[in-house]
């Protein structure tokens, strides 16, 4: 998968929760999911179980830790990718 | 130092489904979903640990700098109804919890801080186009009237990672600030 089509999926999971159209018409990988799409900390969850759903990955608690921006969500979801 | 955050539930009940898949699993410590599932109302308890979490979360990376995302690395424990516990690492935080049928408010203070000696508030935030500086005011409002100061340049700035602060000139006083749909609230200190 390239960057481009990840970013592309991460968009379709991300929109029910962004409350800020402008940087989600701009999503790139240094956006991050709370400062600047304005996604509430209880939406956070429901993006990293959409995830696990439609990559078919288990996101530990360490790796969540992790998942404030759209660069690490990539980072996470290809490195868990990979173990498979 | 605090830290506050307050959760409308009317909103938290559109915008989140905690009974979904996952979520509590994702969210809490076995402890916290024994306390979900044998309160009257689990969905009270749910919004009550998570603003716990979250004032405390926000203490801490008020202390300690840094972000991260570890719901439940922040642990809780209840004392009583409406005050408790949350522990993080090395660090343990004392919360107080208001609970209306509206919403949900949480305080929480450094554990070694046994008196409550900070100002706070929750109120209606009413539909203005200038929300922020609505809060702000009553930041301010709230500050003097409490401790009689009357100064016209008090201000609320932030710092360089946002965190907001009381600017009274030399002394700059550390203010927590929370909004979720129809409520907002704010500490000092």
């Amino acid at each position: 998968m390239t960057n481009e089509e990840l970013i592309g999926k991460l968009k379709t999971i991300v929109k029910p929760y962004i409350k800020n159209e402008e940087a989600f018409k701009n999503m790139n990988e240094q956006t991050d999911f709370l400062n600047d799409l304005k996604i509430n900390s209880a939406n956070l969850v429901d993006v990293i179980l959409d995830v696990e759903t439609e990559f078919d990955i288990t996101i530990d608690n360490e790796s969540m830790e992790k998942m404030l921006n759209v660069k690490a969500a990539m980072d996470i979801i290809n490195t868990k990718l990979a173990e498979k | 130092m605090t830290g506050n955050d307050i959760v409308d539930i009317a909103t938290a009940a559109v915008e989140s489904n905690w009974q979904r898949k996952g979520f509590l699993q994702k969210v809490f410590t076995p402890q916290e979903q024994l306390y979900i599932c044998s309160a009257p109302i689990s969905e009270q308890m749910v919004w009550q640990l998570w603003s716990m979490k979250e004032s405390a979360y926000k203490l801490y990376t008020r202390q300690y700098g840094g972000r991260f995302f570890a719901p439940q690395k922040l642990s809780c424990t209840l004392a009583t109804e409406t005050t408790g516990k949350v522990e993080l690492g090395k660090c343990s935080y004392r919360t107080n919890t208001i609970v209306t049928k509206n919403y949900i408010y949480t305080t929480a203070r450094p554990a070694e801080i046994t008196h409550q000696g900070f100002i706070n508030s929750c109120f209606i935030l009413p539909e203005l186009k200038d929300q922020r500086q609505f809060v702000y005011k009553k930041i301010i409002d709230c500050y003097c009237s409490t401790t009689g100061y009357v100064d016209k340049n008090l201000s609320i700035l932030k710092d360089k990672n946002g965190i907001p602060f009381l600017n009274c000139g030399k002394i700059q006083i550390p203010v927590s600030i929370t909004h979720h749909g129809h409520f907002a609230g704010f500490t000092i200190y």
